[in-house]
């Protein structure tokens, strides 16, 4: 029992747990044609429900997972795997009738639309169950009344809304300025964008995986990855001061993690150049400066010359360099994990004179 | 979704209608749930269970009321009522006549005064449009100004027609009277006297269970208009909560469920029903802390708003009462509001958050005890506290510690205090929780032995007033011990300091003091304190030469266990190393070691005596050379009761709640060094807070004291008024308790420990809250200059305490403030006739005043306890007013006296003189007492005094 804990405490560090949910989501991709399987669907279910009711004995675990505010996260662990797995079973399977010709199961009757009674009595029943899951749930969940705010005296962990955990979780690894402004923008800019972007008419109206398979394989990168896990782990691993906490581990307060994290300007001029660091900070800073101008401007020119050629054959200049530009944002947060975690950096660009970090 | 196919439906709709009838059914029977849940409280169960209590209470009242009323008189009055009413009788036809037109009049009155009204109001509007028109320069003005005055016309002849209907109903009310007055007179006199009733029953009606009550006002959706059981608030506007970013007034609703805590007759009931223990002095309309005015939490704390017996964050005396409460209340340890409530015992630490003028404050006996025990361990001494920072140093001077102890004796003492004095305050610094390994031992003996060489290095010398002192007898000298007053503030072995309490440990215990000094020393300090320490509290008791010699050969007698023995000998190289530990952590480590190669060994012992001595904090409650202006090493108190929880740092201690404040100040007061446990720490970043092995009682005193140590946010509305009279109070109290006047004297309810270890009271000394009234102000100055002997019967003496100017003014405000005397000049007139004179001389001998009081020679047939002040002191010593207060009545002045009250009828008398009157009689012994000379003076002393030096 101590070692299987032990073991998910491990799982549970950071970087394995961002590693895991990229290979998983690999993994489900490459194999998905044996993973659509009800067997595969629903035992993944079981072995999660097996493993939250196992976690429950466990009093930091049931501590943890019971907390008002927390039991929404367990629901949708269960719902984002369900849904996740559901929609690439109904792809596959459809993915297999187009390939035999006979096109997607939902097009077999495209004449004819359910509305009355089918699709508004189900709508009626699913909203009469909400209204019951929500009652009994405000009955059960309290919300007592606490000390007034004190700023002062802030809880620790301080804890953004469920559904900003996301958010808050990029705040480790940039800026402000960035994380909670930039970013979250660059994500609302580019959900707009994507109709105008996205001109592949395939699967409007139909499961399917082959038809789209970078668009969904990006969006669940996006999606399942960088936001849905990344609030699991802010909701279930991080505890006081930040730290992180396995699922079975005690919320010391005075747990200490070694962070000696160091600029991108130190190690070209301390470590790499063995000078000081020069006074003006536009020169000491220029190798971080370059770096970012190559990965915003150089960079998807090259793409565009070589991996992404297709593409910008495809969309054409200007949707391709707007792609490009929100691809490369979204993939700088999972850039700059792996270089925190790898090379403990600290910031590429840091310019505290002027309170500018990237 | 194969069966889509061909027309109809895309699911089975019969059993859609199922699963939409199942659905339903949830939500109706969920919406159910959440009505009752809502309805469902806990404090309503209460209200509900108190009604039935109430019902019971007011029952027996009413009984008791009934059973209470004069029955005799009852039926006096009935019979007296029947009689009249056959009076009435007889003149029936005239009766019913009269009260037949009685009926009309009041028609017609009724009739003119509705009348004038509504002409009356008609006219008030007329008259204001008529003003505001004619301010305003609008059109019309003439045309309204006719109609008011038309309308004033005819209010005036409606005032005369209702005047007069007024009168003419008079008239026939006294025609009526005339007849039935009587038995209307003794009707009222039988309702009187059963008005106590009357209103029980009222009371009855009203919290009576009804149909209505119980199932309509309150039912559930219902109880929205006007229910019967509702939450009970008061809304405090003088006292505030602080919610961070303002603060509003405290809004409690503790009466939701203690719904009797205001009210007399519930004292019996247990909580939450019972009345609060002290009415007279809390919640009671005419108590200094009406509860709409003061309400509950501000003194008992806990989250006021909250009708849920866990969120209203009750905290649980003792154990077995969380226990209980674990059981019928799923109590936890409240988290969800950062001051939940003080254990009952420690309520009074509240007190201070208003009457923070003053230090100790009068009727909190808990917190006076409190405060004291937390200046007797010294803890302000260390930690800087608000209230505390003119107290002396608690500990002796050390700067001239070579005359008095050895340095054998010294080391044994420090390493632990109480293996040599059990009921000693001072603490224990080495071999505690994180400093008793074996691998500290050395360390630890050679910190002690480097202290103890800086201390005997840096004394100077001291020249005892008395080289050679004589011997004296050790039996005298231990009756003087136990008589003379030393007691007042020392123990000789008496059992457990937390027991003997503050007042009694003011001293350092006696026991065992022939180890420690030398019969010398204590001959001299005995006979004149002063001369070694010219700060000292302790006072010169005007002992003889021979008496001081007794005492001192019975104090040097007092001889006990040596101590604890030295666990290592640290050599030479120890001390470097321990040195060069200290030595490095202020300065770089070549830096130390090149000052340490500049050192002899004896230097480097007492480098180290020195740094131990500034890391110990020795010097903040001892006089040491070197640390004139060291500051103290403790955390700030001056708040620490209004610190939050995660403010602490419980480290690794994991058997205490780390929710709770009181379990952390517990555990630190248990053992100041538990939160090293489990720690991996150099020995100079260990903590260094002393063990002062509290016991549980004395950890409760302390921890009332810190909780009353709060963040100022209480408005100047809450807080007593300001006076001159409080602030001599205020001063006053802070002198008495911190002189320790308390060990011997009871002043204003608080101390006088010493009068439990005589026999008799009256052969202790004397209670002084009326002192202010009782003596003239420069006699008292004089008295607390030179004492003089008042009663020489006693053994107990008063001490001088040679206390300066401005001392002596504080303690002569301070009583005069207690009976509101203050200022010297009292004008008295005495009668001088010869009539009064002879007969106040006659009363005094008819009274045998001198049987008790001494008139120049002590009465000889008399027990001891009898015995009273020498009378012919009088003139000068007592003031006139005073005195007729005490004859008239003395039992008031000091209960428990045995001065008898010779006038129990006042103001009638049993003696003849002046026809029996009391006051006349009390005046004229006063006028004579005034004429009596010659007694013993302190003025006269005093200055005999001055001339002597």
């Amino acid at each position: 029992m101590v070692l299987i804990k032990g073991f998910v405490n491990t799982l549970a560090d950071p970087r394995l747990f961002f590693l895991l949910a990229c290979v998983g989501l690999a993994v489900l991709i490459w194999k998905r044609e044996q993973l659509a399987s009800s067997a595969v669907g629903y035992g993944t279910l079981g072995f999660l429900g097996i493993f939250f009711v196992f976690g429950t004995f466990d009093p930091n675990f049931r501590l943890i997972v019971t907390k008002p505010d927390n039991v929404p996260i367990v629901g949708l662990i269960f719902l984002l795997a369900f849904f996740v797995w559901y929609s690439l079973r109904e792809g596959v399977l459809n993915d297999r009738r187009i390939a035999a010709g006979q096109g997607p199961i939902e097009k077999a009757e495209s004449d004819r639309v359910w509305v009355w009674p089918d699709l508004v009595y189900i709508e009626l029943i699913a909203l009469v169950l909400c209204s019951v899951l929500l009652i009994v749930w405000s009955i059960f969940l309290k919300a007592p009344l606490e000390q007034p705010a004190n700023p002062a005296n802030t809880p620790n962990p301080s804890k953004a809304p469920w559904y900003f955990l996301g958010l808050q979780e990029m705040l480790v690894y940039f800026d402000p300025w960035l994380a909670g402004v930039v970013l979250p923008g660059l994500i609302i800019a580019g959900l707009i964008a994507i109709p105008y972007i996205d001109r592949n008419p395939k699967g409007n109206g139909y499961y399917t995986f082959n038809e789209r398979k970078p668009e969904i394989v990006l969006f669940l990168f996006g999606f399942a990855v960088l936001w849905s896990s990344l609030i699991v782990l802010g909701t279930f691993l991080r505890g006081p001061n930040w730290n992180f906490f396995g699922p079975f581990e005690y919320w010391d307060i005075h747990k200490l993690a070694a962070l000696t994290n160091v600029n991108l300007s130190e190690y070209f001029w301390i470590r790499m150049l063995k000078t000081g660091y020069p006074s003006a900070w536009a020169v000491r800073e220029l190798p971080g400066i370059v770096l970012v101008l190559l990965y915003v401007f150089a960079l998807p020119v090259l793409l565009g010359k070589s991996v992404f050629k297709g593409y910008y054959e495809k969309l054409g200049p200007s949707r391709y360099y707007v792609t490009a530009f929100l691809f490369l944002a979204m993939m700088s947060l999972p850039l700059k994990m792996l270089a925190r975690w790898i090379l403990n950096l600290k910031y590429v660009v840091a310019i505290p004179e002027i309170f500018f970090n990237i | 979704m194969a069966e889509k196919k061909g027309v109809g439906h895309a699911y089975n709709i019969d059993f859609l209608n199922v699963v939409f009838a199942a659905s339903s059914l949830f939500l109706f029977l969920s919406v159910v749930w959440m009505v009752w849940d809502d309805f469902d409280r806990d404090w309503k169960n209460t209200q509900r269970r108190f009604n039935e209590l109430e019902m019971q209470v007011t029952q027996a009242q009413l009984d008791t009321a009934a059973g209470s009323v004069d029955k005799a008189r009852l039926a006096q009055l009935q019979a007296d009522l029947q009689a009249a009413q056959q009076g009435v009788s007889a003149n029936q036809a005239k009766v019913a006549e009269l009260q037949t037109k009685l009926k009309e009049a009041d028609n017609v009155l009724f009739r003119a005064t509705l009348d004038f009204q509504s002409v009356k109001a008609t006219y008030d509007q007329d008259r204001y449009d008529f003003e505001a028109t004619r301010n305003a320069g609008g059109s019309g003005v003439e045309k309204k100004e006719q109609r008011a005055l038309g309308l004033e016309q005819r209010l005036n002849e409606l005032t005369l027609a209702q005047q007069k209907a007024e009168a003419d109903r008079a008239a026939v009310q006294k025609e009526l009277t005339q007849y039935t007055g009587q038995a209307a007179d003794i009707a009222k006199q039988i309702q009187t006297m059963h008005s106590e009733e009357t209103r029980l029953r009222k009371q009855i009606d009203t919290i009576a269970p009804s149909a209505v009550k119980d199932y309509f006002r309150n039912a559930p959706l219902l109880d929205f208009m006007a229910p019967t059981l509702k939450v009970r608030q008061i809304i405090l506007p003088n006292v505030v909560d602080d919610v961070n970013f303002t603060r509003v007034p405290k809004m409690d609703r503790c009466q939701t469920c203690h719904l009797a805590i205001d009210r007399k007759g519930y004292e019996k009931y247990p909580q939450p029903f019972t009345t609060h223990p002290d009415l007279e002095m809390y919640l009671g309309g005419s108590s200094p802390h009406p509860i709409d005015r003061v309400g509950c939490t501000v003194c008992h704390e806990g989250m006021g708003q909250s009708v849920s017996f866990v969120d209203a964050a009750h905290t649980p005396g003792s154990e077995e009462q969380k226990a209980e409460w674990e059981g019928k209340y799923h109590w936890e340890e409240p988290h969800l509001w950062d001051y939940p409530m003080l254990p009952t015992g420690m309520t009074q630490a509240s007190c201070a958050k208003c009457h923070k003028a003053q230090v100790y404050i009068p009727k909190a006996d808990a917190l006076n005890v409190a405060y004291a025990t937390f200046e007797r361990a010294g803890c302000y001494a260390c930690h800087k506290t608000k209230g505390f920072e003119d107290v002396r140093k608690p500990g002796p001077i050390l700067t001239k510690i070579e005359s008095k102890l050895s340095p054998a004796w010294v080391k044994n003492w420090i390493r632990n205090p109480r293996a040599v004095k059990p009921t000693t305050w001072m603490p224990r610094f080495w071999y505690n929780s994180n400093n008793s390994a074996p691998e500290d031992a050395v360390r630890n003996e050679a910190e002690i032995d480097a202290i103890t060489a800086y201390l005997f290095a840096s004394a100077e010398a001291y020249q005892p007033a008395e080289a050679s002192p004589p011997r004296g007898d050790a039996a005298a000298g231990e009756a003087l011990v136990k008589s003379v007053g030393c007691l007042g503030c020392h123990v000789v072995g008496e059992g457990e300091r937390d027991q003997i309490g503050p007042r009694r440990t003011f001293g350092q215990p006696l026991e065992n003091i022939g180890n420690k000094t030398s019969y010398e020393w204590i001959y001299n300090w005995v006979r004149d304190p002063k001369h070694y320490s010219p700060a000292t509290y302790m006072p010169n008791l005007r002992l003889t030469d021979q008496q001081v010699a007794d005492v001192a050969t019975f104090l040097s007698g007092l001889k006990g266990p040596e101590g604890d023995a030295a666990r290592a000998t640290p050599d030479a190289a120890a001390v470097d190393a321990v040195l060069l530990d200290y030595m490095k952590g202020v300065m770089p480590f070549a830096d130390a070691q090149a000052q340490m190669a500049g050192m002899n060994p004896e230097q480097k012992q007492l480098e180290l005596g020195r740094r131990a001595i500034g890391r110990y904090g020795c010097f903040s409650c001892h006089e040491i050379k070197g640390f004139e202006n060291a500051q103290p090493i403790g955390t700030d108190l001056s708040e620490e009761g209004s610190k939050l929880v995660t403010r602490l740092d419980f480290a690794f201690i994991s058997d205490i709640p780390h929710t709770s404040k009181i379990a952390w100040f517990r555990s630190k007061l248990h053992d100041p060094r538990i939160f090293d446990r489990g720690r991996v720490l150099p020995p100079l970043d260990k903590l260094r807070m002393p063990n002062f092995d509290f016991s549980d009682v004395e950890i409760d005193r302390l921890l009332t004291a810190i909780m009353s140590f709060q963040r100022e946010i209480q408005p100047p509305a809450a807080m007593p008024v300001r006076s001159a009279r409080l602030d001599y109070l205020a001063a006053g109290r802070t002198l008495v308790h911190r002189r320790n006047c308390v060990g011997c004297h009871i002043v204003e309810g608080d101390g006088g420990d010493f009068l439990q270890l005589v026999e008799d009271p009256s052969l202790g000394p004397p209670m002084l809250t009326p002192e202010g009234a009782r003596v003239q102000p420069d006699w008292l100055y004089a008295f607390l200059r030179g004492p003089i002997t008042i009663r020489p019967w006693l053994n107990v003496r008063m001490p001088t305490f040679g206390l300066d100017d401005p001392a002596l003014n504080g303690i002569i405000d301070y009583f005069g403030a207690i009976s509101n005397t203050i200022g010297p000049f009292q004008t008295h007139e005495i009668v001088q006739t010869a009539s009064v004179e002879g007969t106040g001389k006659e009363l005094f001998d008819l009274l045998r005043c001198q049987q008790c009081h001494v008139l120049g020679e002590v009465p000889k047939d008399q027990p001891t306890s009898n015995l009273a002040p020498d009378l012919r002191m009088s003139s000068e010593r007592l003031q006139p007013d005073w005195i007729l207060g005490w004859l008239k009545n003395p039992a008031t002045i000091l209960p428990g006296t045995r001065m008898p009250a010779f006038w129990p009828d006042y103001p009638k008398s049993a003696f003849p003189q002046f026809d029996a009157d009391a006051e006349a009689q009390i005046r004229a012994i006063r006028d004579h007492l005034m004429t009596l000379r010659g007694g013993p003076n302190p003025k006269i002393a005093a200055g005999a005094t001055r001339a002597a030096n």
